[in-house]
């Protein structure tokens, strides 16, 4: 079995609403992939379908596996096999760290001589070994989302599924988690995640899906969808004004212009171009830098917003 | 690689969840542990001091006697009621708990199964514990009396399933009150708790028939006087067939707002 999730016309509506529109893509094991998509996209229904707390439409025909199984019929294994970080801190506030991960020892049915070893070891593993007697009240916004992480890690699962895992967090938090989960994949952890951040897709996925109003957009590894889509380097100007100083002379052909609604964008191959474009403008109101994952998320979903 | 092999056995899927719940519970013991005993105190000091002077027997016992009879089933009634009302609605609403353990390998069935198993365990603990209370006082029969707790955890899970029931309708948590106020309080006056059925008029006699407490009291009643009769049956099985379809009914419901 090479592919973890194989889905091929995945559908889901709510209602009215398609929030999913014939998704297809696969998982290979041991990589990590990641759904990214402005808010509303539908990442997190697809993840949801994944491990069964949303079940995928009947009609028209489509196919979701998991593991090989289906998660409409097999969802108690699909979840035995996977770990899941979910979108919202669904701690329970009432216990300690430890006891928390007790009650999710036994929900994964852990034998009695398993559990504490194996706590033990992803308290500090997720650096919070000090804190196992603390009350879930008494952590910050980075510890919760780190006992999150090691709780959905408790039965050594073989896919790992999270929801925008560092969203609201702080960069060294942020970092540190992108860490553990590298060394994750490198041991052999599928990983399937979803964020709107390009630096985390950049950072720790070899696959980027992206998507818009429930459908796919593109699919690829970040760096060769950037260089495959967009030029090496853009000009950033900010402010409408700044357009005037420009110097249009040097306004040629290898140059693409993309207006924002208060920043011009001109996208190129060579810098050099580029910053001569600026013309007289002061060094503060004009940037000249590599293009990135952001560049290309803005331009294929759009620079407006679209809620 | 067999199904049966993977994920744990459904025993230890429903218990999981229960032990959760017992967890939580055990946590703050004092505040959740010692209002059981300190209720029926209330009561029974209120009753013996106060009312019972006016109203001295009631189907030939002491009112003392008789009110103590059925006090433990409405305990467990009401622990089972808070518990899968308000408590059930917190971990579904704003808690979020619910949707944790759905990521574990537990189906929505073992969870609600899980939840209402707790609810019963709760109400045999509440009946014990009045029945315990009322013991010191002299007030109930020893040991029958403690056949109030098997009583008690068949009140608790039927008062369960039709919580969860009420829990699947509502869309905030201040329409319980409905629940509470339209439903419960009629059926604590109304099920031979305070008086016997027989005294009410023969066109609401029917009535009170239907509702369930009235099965928990009468088995209750029998049960403290060493009376394993036929009636006994038939309430056990009412409370049986009542608790399965209401279930039912509130596992079907509650699945639509937990898988989408």
């Amino acid at each position: 079995m090479e592919n973890v999730i194989a889905a091929a016309g995945v559908c889901k509506t709510y209602g009215s609403l398609q929030a999913v529109k014939s998704l297809s893509f696969t998982v290979p094991r041991s990589s990590c992939f990641g759904l990214l998509g402005p808010n509303g996209a539908g990442k997190t229904t697809m993840l949801k379908m994944v491990y069964a707390k949303c079940l995928r439409d009947q009609a028209p025909p489509s196919s979701l596996l998991v593991f090989g199984k289906d998660p409409g019929t097999n969802e108690l294994d699909i979840k035995y096999l996977s770990g899941v970080v979910p979108q919202e801190d669904n701690l329970d506030q009432e216990l300690n760290v430890w006891q928390n991960l007790m009650i999710y020892s036994r929900l994964y049915g852990m034998s009695r001589s398993s559990r504490e070893k194996r706590i033990a070891e992803l308290l500090a593993f997720m650096e919070l070994g000090e804190k196992r007697n603390v009350k879930i009240k008494e952590l910050s916004g980075g510890m919760k989302r780190r006992l999150i992480i090691a709780r959905a890690l408790l039965h050594e699962p073989r896919l790992l599924i999270l929801d925008e895992p560092t969203t609201g967090l702080d960069p060294q938090v942020r970092h540190l988690i992108w860490d553990k989960l590298r060394q994750l994949r490198r041991e052999g952890l599928t990983i399937l995640l979803t964020t709107h951040y390009m630096e985390e897709a950049f950072q720790i996925c070899d696959t980027v899906l992206i998507m818009h109003r429930g459908e796919k957009l593109m699919e690829g590894a970040p760096q060769q969808l950037i260089e495959s889509k967009l030029e090496r380097y853009v000009l950033e100007l900010r402010g409408r004004e700044a357009l005037t100083h420009m110097d249009a002379s040097r306004h040629d052909a290898g140059v693409r212009r993309d207006d924002g609604a208060d920043t011009v964008r001109y996208f190129g191959n060579d810098p050099g171009v580029l910053r001569s474009l600026a013309g007289s403008l002061g060094n503060g109101e004009f940037h000249v830098r590599e293009t990135n994952l952001e560049d290309l998320f803005l331009q294929t979903t759009g620079n407006t917003l679209d809620e | 690689m067999s199904s049966e092999l993977l994920h744990p056995p459904l025993r230890r899927r429903v218990m999981s969840v229960w032990f959760r719940h017992y967890r939580v519970y055990v946590k703050s013991l004092v505040s959740n542990g010692l209002p059981p005993f300190l209720e029926p105190l209330i009561f029974l000091a209120g009753i013996g001091l106060g009312m019972g002077k006016y109203v001295t027997s009631m189907e030939n016992l002491p009112y003392i006697v008789f009110l103590a009879t059925g006090l433990p089933i409405t305990a467990a009634m009401f622990t089972a009621a808070f518990e899968c009302t308000f408590g059930t609605f917190i971990r579904l609403e704003f808690d979020k708990i619910y949707d944790g353990m759905l990521a574990a390998p537990i189906s929505v069935n073992n969870l609600l199964i899980g939840e209402i198993l707790w609810a019963g365990s709760k109400g045999l603990f509440f009946s014990l514990a009045v029945v315990c209370v009322e013991a010191v006082f002299g007030v109930v029969p020893m040991p029958l009396a403690l056949l109030s707790g098997i009583v008690g955890f068949l009140t608790g899970t039927m008062f369960a399933t039709i919580s969860l029931f009420i829990t699947s309708l509502v869309s905030t948590i201040n329409q319980f009150n409905f629940y509470f106020t339209g439903f419960l309080s009629p059926m604590f006056f109304f099920s031979g708790v305070v008086f016997p059925l027989d005294n009410l008029p023969p066109i609401i006699r029917p009535v009170a028939e239907v509702f369930p407490l009235t099965h928990s009291v009468r088995m209750v009643r029998l049960l403290d006087r060493g009376r394993l009769t036929g009636q006994v049956g038939i309430d056990l099985l009412f409370i049986a067939g009542f608790t399965v379809l209401a279930g039912l009914f509130a596992i079907r419901r509650l699945k639509r707002k937990l898988i989408q």
